[in-house]
């Protein structure tokens, strides 16, 4: 007994010798000790949007060759901004943007800056055998469907939009989100917008009280329902509905059109609406022609000045700089891989603004365009 | 035996402990005391810091209207956890109505019955059941589970919607799937400590019972049962504090829906799930996080409660049994 | 010879259908098991390769996605961590409710309490600590390695005191009595005799633990964060199994996922190997 203790802690120890040798051959990977040059080096860490999760952990992986790194939480966005104006983070990941409650709180310690990164569709997606994907849809009848008031799919208010196709009588299955996230208030957001019942019974926020449906959780648990549930109808983002091919609804925009959600059409969202000064906006419902109508931005929530705010050391300046600047200049052109749609010129150059103007402790923040 | 061998130089008996060793003991129950009273130290400040972080939402709502409400309306910003507790204690039921005996009839087998070189591995392979990661079992309910048992969930409802809490139209993910995966989760763990108590019973006893004529499931029943009924009750405790606990598995496949569900098979809501899904996005809005957090002192007290039902129930029945020295008391 | 009691038919039917009964509940436990197993097998496998396990997770969406080594390597070091912390406690607390509290108020009280606290959902002891020590920035740091240790060994607190007392009470009263009589001082008693008999219950019970702590993501979510790349240094945000596949899980990129089940699948092979080794210790006797 004792001989096989000995064996036990032997064995423990060498492991444990292995694992430390291992793992020391290897240093180079954490903290500040920049293998670009001072030029990036540094750790930024952030949080925040599960939305936009893909984009920064994509351009994280591409900096750390400058000798960045870029430590990034999909938490959803209301956790990002809560960290941000706790300290925990440098940058906050956001879809919508910070409500005045939130800005005020944050004011403790600085001035929030939003800088828009790019923008996504929210397609609303089917599982319906026969029928293709373009299936004419306007905000007032998936209000409809939403609320339960339209129950089969042959519904005459579904056939009026939809005149050329045979729809089956089946049961409409609606599947909504359970847990809190920005793809539900920019979804919300569309519907009050055309149906004042869906106003006043449920509203829009980023979670709501549904009226009928079943619940998944995140965008994978939605798309993943939608798969199982043969006559299921919801909303996921873009890059799901690719992931899964679904079939999609052409929604009716501002303009009167049925607009499919595209790259381009998400983009264009994006123009010809209206941007003030603070760069918070949303785009959902675009007055654009081109437009599709439920599409959602997202932003990098900084301070104004990080450094003095307490959330980022003067050695890890570089990195975030070299990330928002990546951000908004040649991180770009990656977003159409992604799914996602980049920010069209105007807006763009309005970002490029406001990550010029942020500072470190006074002085500009630095890092690499 | 001489006085004289037991006595060394100086007339000390040797049987007579050193001054020293009484050291020993009284370290020994200094720091085993201190721990204990740390333990509850720590419980205690645990519990205060959740309160103070919950009050925002106590204060907006009341303790029992919190608790009591029957609507959970996060854009209206109204709190009533009534659904998330119905739905707790639900799925926890289920868990422990399939599980435990599920749990303890394995261990009984593996004890008793089963042919002695399969018994390490077939133990074994049920501790295997633990090993799986929450998520890992609550994505296999998603994936597998509801779409394969929707088929027979609707039979069943049809068939016996006499019974009450039957009937009607099935939901994918429903209370059931949720107790079901309760219950997968603490099978692992009741079956293994059961197995500990079970194979400690006195050979003596079992012997006894069978001398007597008893057959196998009598003795079961005469002897073993009795002597392992208080180490099969903790075994099942911490079964039914994992279910009442299990937080992601949940999550996914119970629908989320804060409502109170008419039947078995609608969805419903825990306590434990709603904290996972809102936490993230609600940590920067003040009277939602608190809630929250009310949400899990909650779910504390329930356990509190639930704990201490249980406890009087089992010492009940233990009190008149206990006739050995050597039974384990409660 | 005198002859044996006649069992009846209806005894006899009686113990057959307890036998079947008995059988079927471990069949039926059974089940899930081999289920899951196969499942994960089959979404998993395909992800195992070299790079897989000796590689950092790039946290690129596209392109070279890399493996999961530092998710391998945290989870070791904190679970190892956490069941340092955890099992003293536990073990020690367990000790004092059998040798010394037994049925006193203040036993009865501390019992009821641990028995409460393994109801609590894994999220607020992630919570709890997130409140207490990462908002607080001890030690220097916002999210740090060993906070999530101490969140998962505050998971795993309460099963190891519970389990360890079931066990350590089974130990006979007359093996403690016989030790005492031989002169052997408590502490002896309990070192030499006591323990180690209820070795292979203990083990048990923090295997469990051990399991259930490996496999949680919530009490890591606020505290120990995630990081791409191998970081020993427990001090700052560290990287683990449980919060890899809870991220990859979600994304819409088909490797990606299926590297989540990958590293679920070596999750459970770990977890297995762990298992198999700890048995092997800590085999002893039993008490009959």
């Amino acid at each position: 007994m004792k001989s096989r203790q000995w064996l036990a802690m032997a064995a423990a120890s060498v492991l444990a010798i292995g694992v430390a040798a291992c793992g020391s051959s290897n240093n180079d990977n954490a903290g500040s000790t920049g293998g670009g040059g001072g030029k990036s080096s540094g750790t930024a860490d952030g949080a925040g949007s599960t939305f936009a999760a893909p984009i920064y952990q994509q351009w994280g992986s591409t900096l750390k060759g400058d000798g960045a790194t870029i430590n990034y939480q999909p938490v959803g966005s209301g956790a990002g901004i809560a960290q941000l104006t706790a300290g925990t983070v440098a940058f906050a990941g956001s879809d919508p943007p910070m409500k005045p409650e939130e800005i005020s709180a944050a004011k403790k310690k600085g001035d929030p800056v939003h800088i828009p990164v790019a923008f996504g569709a929210i397609t609303v997606s089917y599982n319906l055998s026969g029928v293709k994907s373009g299936l004419k849809l306007d905000g007032a009848t998936i209000a409809d469907i939403f609320l339960g008031k339209v129950k089969k799919w042959n519904d005459p208010e579904i056939a009026k939009l939809n005149p050329g196709t045979s729809l089956p009588s089946s049961n409409i299955t609606v599947i909504h989100r359970s847990d809190e996230s920005g793809t539900t208030k920019g979804f919300t957001d569309f519907l009050q917008s055309y149906s004042s019942e869906w106003k006043s019974k449920v509203g829009s926020d980023k979670t709501v009280k549904w009226p009928t449906g079943t619940g998944a959780k995140g965008n994978d648990g939605v798309a993943a329902a939608i798969k199982q549930t043969a006559g299921s109808i919801g909303y996921v983002e873009q890059a799901y509905a690719l992931q899964n091919n679904f079939t999609t609804a052409d929604v009716k925009n501002q303009s009167g059109k049925f607009v499919a959600p595209s790259l381009e059409s998400t983009t264009a969202a994006g123009e010809g609406v209206k941007v003030p000064s603070n760069l918070q906006f949303t785009i959902i419902n675009s007055p654009n022609p081109a437009a599709y109508p439920i599409a959602s931005q997202t932003f990098l929530i900084v301070y104004k000045d990080d450094c003095k705010a307490g959330v980022l050391k003067k050695a890890d300046a570089p990195a975030l700089g070299t990330f928002l600047n990546y951000a908004v200049g040649q991180g770009q052109s990656v977003l159409g891989q992604l799914q996602y749609a980049k920010l069209p010129s105007a807006i763009q150059t309005k970002a490029q603004d406001a990550v010029k103007g942020l500072q470190c402790n006074g002085s500009p923040l630095g890092g690499s365009a | 035996m001489e006085a004289r061998s037991l006595e060394l130089r100086g007339g000390r008996s040797l049987l007579e402990r050193s001054p020293l060793s009484g050291i020993g003991d009284k370290i020994l129950r200094w720091v085993l005391t201190a721990l204990a009273a740390g333990i509850l130290a720590l419980i205690a400040f645990f519990f205060i810091r959740l309160y103070v972080e919950a009050k925002p939402a106590f204060d907006r709502f009341g303790i029992f209207g919190f608790t009591f409400d029957n609507n959970w309306d996060v854009s209206r910003q109204i709190f009533g956890a009534l659904p998330l507790v119905v739905g707790t204690l639900i799925t926890s039921a289920v868990a422990l109505l399939i599980g435990v005996p599920v749990a303890v009839g394995t261990a009984l087998y593996v004890t008793e019955f089963a042919p002695r070189p399969i018994r390490a591995v077939l133990s074994f392979t049920i501790e295997l059941l633990a090993a799986f990661p929450s998520v890992v079992l609550g994505l296999w309910g998603v994936y597998v589970l509801i779409p394969k048992l929707k088929p027979a969930e609707q039979w069943f409802s049809d068939t016996f919607s006499f019974l009450p809490f039957v009937g009607g139209p099935v939901a994918g993910p429903n209370y059931f799937i949720g107790g079901l995966l309760l219950a997968i989760m603490l099978i692992p763990i009741v079956t293994a400590i059961s197995r500990e108590v079970i194979s400690t019973v006195p050979a003596e006893h079992k012997e006894a019972a069978l001398a007597l004529g008893a057959t196998r499931w009598e003795m079961i029943k005469m002897a073993v049962l009795p002597y392992s009924r208080a180490g099969i009750t903790g075994a099942a405790m911490l079964g039914l504090g994992r279910a009442i606990g299990e937080t992601i598995a949940v999550t996914l496949v119970i629908g989320n829906a804060p409502q109170i569900g008419k039947q078995l098979f609608d969805q419903g809501y825990t306590l434990a799930a709603v904290i996972a899904n809102e936490f993230g996005e609600a940590a920067s809005d003040p009277v939602h996080r608190a809630a929250l957090i009310a949400a899990g002192l909650v779910l504390f007290v329930l356990t509190l409660a639930v704990n201490a039902i249980a406890r009087l129930l089992v010492n009940r029945g233990v009190h008149g049994r206990r006739a050995t020295k050597e039974a384990a008391p409660a | 010879m005198t002859a044996m009691p006649v069992v009846s038919a209806r005894r006899r039917r009686s113990d057959l259908v307890a036998r079947g009964l008995l059988a079927t509940a471990a069949i039926v436990a059974l089940i899930p098991l081999v289920l899951v197993l196969f499942y994960l097998v089959k979404k998993g496998a395909g992800a195992l390769s070299g790079t897989f396990f000796s590689s950092d997770p790039t946290g690129a969406f596209l392109g070279n996605q890399g493996g999961v080594k530092s998710a391998i390597l945290g989870t070791i070091e904190l679970v190892a961590l956490a069941t340092a912390i955890a099992v003293p406690l536990g073990v020690g607390v367990a000790l004092y409710l059998t040798e010394y509290g037994r049925d006193k108020p203040f036993a009865k009280v501390v019992r009821y309490f641990v028995d409460v606290m393994t109801g609590v959902p894994s999220i607020v002891f992630g919570l709890f600590i997130y409140i207490t020590l990462v908002l607080t920035g001890v030690s220097g740091t916002g999210f740090a390695g060993w906070k999530g240790s101490v969140a998962l060994a505050l998971l795993m607190l309460p099963v190891v005191t519970r389990a360890s007392e079931v066990v350590l009470l089974l130990v006979p009263e007359s093996l403690r009595e016989a030790a005492l009589a031989l002169g052997a001082p408590r502490w002896r008693v309990v070192a030499r005799v006591v323990l180690p008999t209820a070795l292979p219950g203990i083990v048990t019970g923090t295997l469990l633990a051990v399991a259930r702590a490996a496999g949680e993501t919530a009490p890591l979510l606020f505290t120990s964060a995630i990081v791409n790349g191998t970081n020993f240094n427990l001090n700052e945000r560290t990287n683990s199994l449980p919060i890899q596949i809870f991220n990859d899980i979600t994304q819409p990129n088909n490797q990606l996922v299926e590297r989540a089940w990958g590293a679920a699948l070596t999750l459970v092979l770990m977890i297995l190997l762990l298992t198999l080794v700890a048995r092997l210790v800590s085999r002893r006797s039993r008490l009959t």
